[in-house]
C-alpha cells in the first residue's frame, strides 16, 4: 500500500476540484508541489482524470468561424518561415533580446533579427505581450505612454514604454489585408528602417498588444507596415502606424 | 506532433483541421461569446504552435492535450474579464449548433461518445453534477462556488470528487473512446 505524502491531511480532499481547474492559481500550485512526493494523491489523479477529460466531449458541436483559421494560419506560416530561415541553430537557447542588441549594436541589428532563437523569443514575447500590457497601463511608477498616428479609420494604438521594454496596444485596429501580416520596424534618424521579428495580427476584437524587440535607444519611430507572409527586410508599404518615443 | 515541433506549418494545419472544431466548441460553451471563444482558441493553438515539444504521449492522446490547454485558456479568459456575466446575459446560443444533416461521419461519432458522456453527467445526483458544471464550464473555483450555493468548501470538494468517481464508472462501463 502506498505511504501518504507529508502534507497529504491538507490536499487530500482537492483532487476532484484540481482535475475540474477549480482551484485558484496559488491552490494550483500548492497542489502540484504536492503531488510530486504524495503517491496516494497521484493515484487518485491518474485514475479520476478519465473523468475530467471525458467533459469536453459532452459540448454540443458549434460551427467554426471561417476567418479563424486565416488568422492563425497566417501567423504561423510566418514563424515557420523564421524558423526555416533559422535552420539548424532554431533550438539553440536565445538571449533575452534586449541583451543581444546592446551588444552588437546596430550594425549587427539585421543579423540578430535572422538568428531564429532570437526570432523565436521575439515571437514569444508576443504571446507574452498581453499580460504585460495590463501591467503597464495600470500606471507603473516607470512607464510612459505616447499615442500613435495610425492610418486606420478609428483604430487607437499606444505605445507603452516601461524599464522592460515596450509594447504597441491597439483598440479597433483592422486585420491586415489578406494573406499578409502586420510588422514592426524600427526607425532611426537618416537610416532606413530596420525589421524586426514582431509579426502580428488582431484579435477578432481588434486588439492586439505587441512586445516591441530590442533597445529603443537612440529609435525615432517606432512603425507598423502590413508585409507579406513572413515579413520583408525592407518596408514594401506605408506605416499604418507611426509611434515616436522621444 | 514531432514535426509540429519541428516548425511544420502543414503539420501544424493538420491538427488544427482535426480538432478545431472541438476546441472552439468548448470555449464557446465556457464562454457563451464567439469573440471571447475565437480569442482562447487562437491563442491557444499558438501556444501550441509554439510549444509542441511539450506534448507528452504519457498524458493522453493529442485531443485531449490540446483540449486541457484550451480549457486552462477560457478560464483564464473568465477569470481575468468577468465574462461569467456576459455569458449568462449572452443570447447567443443553441442556434449556432450543427444540423444533424451538416455531421460528417467522424463527427457523428463524436456525437455518440457526446451523448455518453452525457448520460453519464446527468446520471450524477443534482448536487454533484451541478458542482462539476459550474468548475469545469463555468470556470468558478471551488470557493466560488460554495458561496454562490452557501454550503462549506470541504462538500463542495467532496462532491467534486464524487462526481468524477461516478462518471469514472459509468463511462467505464459504457467504454467510452477518448481518443
Amino acid at each position: 500500500m502506498s505511504t501518504p505524502g507529508p502534507d497529504h491531511a491538507e490536499w487530500a480532499d482537492a483532487v476532484g476540484a484540481y482535475l475540474l481547474g477549480a482551484l485558484n492559481s496559488e491552490e494550483h500550485a500548492g497542489f502540484e508541489a504536492h503531488l510530486a512526493h504524495c503517491p496516494l494523491c497521484s493515484r487518485d489523479v491518474a485514475e479520476l482524470r478519465v473523468a475530467a477529460d471525458a467533459l469536453p466531449v459532452s459540448v454540443p458541436l458549434v460551427k467554426l468561424p471561417e476567418a479563424l483559421k486565416d488568422r492563425i494560419m497566417s501567423v504561423v506560416r510566418s514563424e515557420a518561415e523564421l524558423l526555416s530561415a533559422a535552420g539548424s541553430r532554431a533550438d539553440v537557447p536565445a538571449e533575452p533580446p534586449a541583451r543581444a542588441a546592446a551588444g552588437r549594436g546596430r550594425r549587427s541589428l539585421a543579423a540578430w533579427f535572422m538568428r531564429p532563437a532570437v526570432a523565436f523569443a521575439c515571437a514569444l514575447l508576443l504571446l507574452a505581450g498581453g499580460g504585460l500590457a495590463g501591467v503597464l497601463l495600470s500606471g507603473g511608477e516607470d512607464t510612459r505612454t505616447v499615442v500613435a498616428e495610425t492610418a486606420a479609420p478609428g483604430a487607437d494604438v499606444r505605445l507603452v514604454i516601461g524599464e522592460d521594454g515596450a509594447t504597441l496596444v491597439a483598440r479597433d485596429m483592422p486585420a491586415p489585408p489578406r494573406g499578409r501580416i502586420y510588422q514592426v520596424w524600427l526607425q532611426r534618424p537618416g537610416s532606413d528602417p530596420v525589421p524586426t521579428a514582431a509579426l502580428w495580427s488582431v484579435r477578432s476584437d481588434g486588439t492586439a498588444e505587441v512586445a516591441v524587440p530590442g533597445s529603443l535607444d537612440g529609435v525615432e519611430a517606432v512603425l507598423v507596415t502590413d508585409e507579406p507572409q513572413g515579413g520583408s527586410e525592407a518596408p514594401t508599404k506605408p506605416p499604418v502606424i507611426t509611434a515616436s518615443p522621444a | 506532433m514531432q514535426l509540429v515541433r519541428r516548425g511544420q506549418a502543414p503539420a501544424f494545419e493538420l491538427i488544427y483541421e482535426r480538432h478545431s472544431q472541438a476546441a472552439f466548441s468548448l470555449a464557446y460553451r465556457m464562454a457563451g461569446s464567439r469573440g471571447v471563444a475565437e480569442d482562447v482558441v487562437q491563442e491557444a493553438f499558438l501556444n501550441i504552435w509554439r510549444s509542441g515539444a511539450r506534448y507528452e504521449r504519457s498524458r493522453g492522446s493529442v485531443r485531449t492535450w490540446l483540449l486541457g490547454i484550451v480549457h486552462h485558456r477560457a478560464i483564464d479568459a473568465l477569470r481575468r474579464s468577468f465574462v461569467h456575466e456576459k455569458r449568462r446575459a449572452s443570447d447567443e446560443g443553441l442556434e449556432e449548433t450543427l444540423e444533424t444533416g451538416e455531421r460528417t461521419d467522424a463527427e457523428a461519432a463524436r456525437h455518440e461518445e457526446a451523448a455518453a458522456v452525457r448520460s453519464a453527467l446527468q446520471g450524477l445526483p443534482p448536487e454533484q453534477s451541478q458542482v462539476i458544471e459550474l468548475a469545469y464550464f463555468g470556470g468558478f473555483t471551488h470557493t466560488e462556488i460554495a458561496e454562490m450555493l452557501e454550503t462549506p468548501v470541504g462538500t463542495v470538494k467532496g462532491r467534486m470528487r464524487l462526481g468524477l468517481e461516478k462518471m469514472r464508472h459509468a463511462l467505464g462501463q459504457g467504454e467510452v473512446s477518448l481518443g
